[in-house]
């Protein structure tokens, strides 16, 4: 079934496609000479198709988290190109670059930073609708912000709370909530889940991709987790020394000759030139 | 509304306490008031024994101290062996000259400082910042007394500024647009150096908390979310660094009187600095502890302040609370 939507989903053009993406730091010393540059990303190249689920595995420090970055503009790559439905976003001006924010969204790992503590649920909700003017009244705003809580499974009772009154479960919730409040086409799912218990993990997985599966959305979920990703992903892409050094497709990972037990990590290989990413079982 | 009561308590009781500190340490400061009278051959040790002992100062510390508590209440603070009256009358008006200085001057450096310090964060390793860097290092390195002298120097060689007081002799009134026109000019300079000390302490300030707030994830995806630079600026990441700045604020208000001190000595500026330096030098011991006690109170009001303008502006305080 997933293989079908798959090749279905193929035959169009890619929604998210990246070509040669490379994208370094240049750290500098007390007064302003630089001292090194750091590669976070080398030539990366990979599509994403309506619809699709791709995942972004590898160790800590891979470039995962900054590709991502990259894709929602938050970093201004060194070379490349990023093309979102044929446009370049890296040549967008300011107008349509936040009519691309709209569809493109990122949800960070730690919800608890990364929703204004400040503000309540109910602000944060409304926040992107009305930067984007999606609610024409304050009333339909309100609709949809019920909506938001009611699709995530939060009670819309908590919509005066403050974040750091939530569970960090709940705040994910929210995190999720906050993303889906554009409808976006392509979600970004950076460890979203990682820093949240088995359960909840199951609940939010499950939800994300009821959604998908009703929206024709696409993700890009990044984890460390090889397990979870061969539960949710048609291809996962293994990234290591800030490149892509190998991809599987969704029938690949489940080879009678490859069982990933729970927990399966993988272990950072050094220089990711050899494309070898070693498999580490936590079970050992 | 409890939280605001106790910390009024706890204000009180600071003060009292400083009170009690200040006036043991005075006292056990060598010598008193009628020392410069013993080397005088024309006034006999009797005589200055008789005066000590007209101004209570044979007295026990306990007995001191409450007629100064008693006198306080009163609104006198004690009285002034040097000018001759209740120190209450010697103090408030050039408290309120002090206030205006200090106050004005602390305005002034937060209206600029707030808007240069944002700008440096959001230009961070930019040349706005570094430019701003440079500036704000130039001014911290240079002492406030310096720049007051070298205001002074500016304002004798041009004759463009009065170099002291805070009218001119043949001024009108303070309510008349003259009289206004006349303080603001007497002004100007005791401000500017009150401002050149002041700003680059708080540009540090701001920009620090400015850059981690901006450096927030919280802002990254608000960023990602397509919200205007402007609207990060002032909706989310400046109420997350107010935290910092507000108790900064408070502290500042507590430092209103002393802040002005040195500046009002170079500028004769007719405030509480020449007043309390003189007192010092002649040890007036109760109109130096009346000066302390209001730097004191002031120190406690602007925390209290501080505290209060928390607890309206965060609303994770108000959870705590």
């Amino acid at each position: 079934m997933a293989a079908d939507c798959k090749s279905e989903a193929m035959a169009t053009p890619p929604i998210l496609e990246v070509r040669g993406l490379t994208l370094s730091y240049a750290t500098r010393r007390l007064f302003g000479a630089p001292r090194a540059t750091v590669v976070a990303l080398q030539d990366i190249s990979l599509e994403l198709y309506e619809g699709q689920t791709l995942a972004l595995v590898g160790p800590s420090g891979s470039g995962k988290s900054s590709l991502a970055r990259c894709l929602v503009r938050l970093e201004q790559p060194r070379s490349g190109q990023i093309f979102y439905q044929g446009r370049n976003v890296l040549e967008m001006n300011r107008k349509t670059l936040k009519s691309t924010r709209r569809e493109i969204q990122l949800i960070f790992q730690d919800s608890a930073s990364a929703l204004n503590s400040l503000l309540t649920i109910e602000q944060i909700l409304a926040e992107p609708l009305v930067i984007h003017k999606v609610c024409p009244n304050s009333s339909e705003m309100a609709v949809r912000v019920r909506q938001l809580m009611d699709q995530v499974g939060l009670p819309q009772k908590w919509l005066s709370r403050r974040p750091l009154e939530l569970s960090g479960g709940q705040r994910q919730r929210a995190a999720i909530a906050r993303s889906l409040a554009l409808r976006p086409k392509v979600l970004l799912l950076d460890e979203a889940l990682s820093s949240l218990d088995l359960s909840t993990q199951g609940q939010i997985g499950n939800l994300l991709l009821d959604l998908r599966a009703r929206h024709s959305m696409a993700y890009l979920w990044i984890t460390h987790d090889l397990r979870f990703a061969s539960l949710v992903a048609d291809q996962v892409a293994v990234m290591d020394g800030g490149r892509i050094v190998r991809r599987v497709s969704h029938s690949e990972l489940f080879t009678p000759t490859q069982q990933l037990g729970p927990g399966t990590l993988l272990s950072p290989s050094g220089s990711g030139e050899t494309g070898d990413v070693s498999l580490v079982s936590l079970d050992k | 509304m409890w939280r605001f009561a106790r910390r009024t308590v706890y204000g009180i009781l600071i003060v009292a306490t400083v009170s009690v500190f200040t006036f043991v340490l005075l006292s056990a400061a060598p010598g008193n008031f009628f020392d410069e009278l013993r080397l005088n051959p024309q006034i006999s040790p009797e005589t200055v024994k008789a005066l000590a002992i007209q101004y209570g100062l044979d007295r026990p510390l306990p007995v001191r101290y409450e007629h100064w508590i008693m006198s306080a209440a009163r609104g006198e603070f004690g009285y002034s062996l040097s000018y001759r009256c209740a120190v209450g009358s010697l103090l408030w008006w050039r408290a309120r000259n002090t206030l205006l200085l200090a106050g004005l001057a602390t305005l002034l450096a937060w209206a600029i400082a707030v808007p240069w310090g944002v700008l440096e964060a959001l230009h961070r390793g930019g040349w706005v910042d570094r430019v701003g860097g440079i500036a704000t290092t130039i001014l911290i390195t240079i002492p406030e007394v310096l720049i007051a002298l070298l205001l002074l120097l500016f304002a004798a060689r041009t004759g463009w500024f009065p170099t002291g007081g805070m009218a001119a002799a043949n001024s009108a009134s303070g309510a008349s647009l003259k009289g206004f026109w006349d303080l603001a000019v007497h002004l100007t300079l005791p401000v500017a150096a009150l401002v050149a000390g002041l700003t680059p302490v708080l540009v540090r300030h701001v920009r620090t908390a400015m850059v981690a707030a901006l450096n927030s994830p919280f802002v990254d995806a608000a960023r990602g979310h397509g919200i205007p630079k402007w609207r990060l600026v002032y909706r989310h990441a400046f109420p997350v660094a107010a935290n910092a700045l507000i108790s900064f604020l408070g502290f500042s208000i507590g430092a209103l009187l002393s802040m002005s001190l040195l500046v009002e000595i170079v500028l004769s500026w007719p405030g509480l600095g020449p007043l309390v330096l003189e007192a010092i030098l002649a040890r007036d011991v109760h109109v130096v502890m009346a000066v302390v006690m209001l730097s004191s109170v002031f120190l406690v009001t602007g925390n209290l302040l501080a505290d209060t303008l928390l607890y309206c502006s965060d609303p994770r305080i108000r959870a705590i609370a």
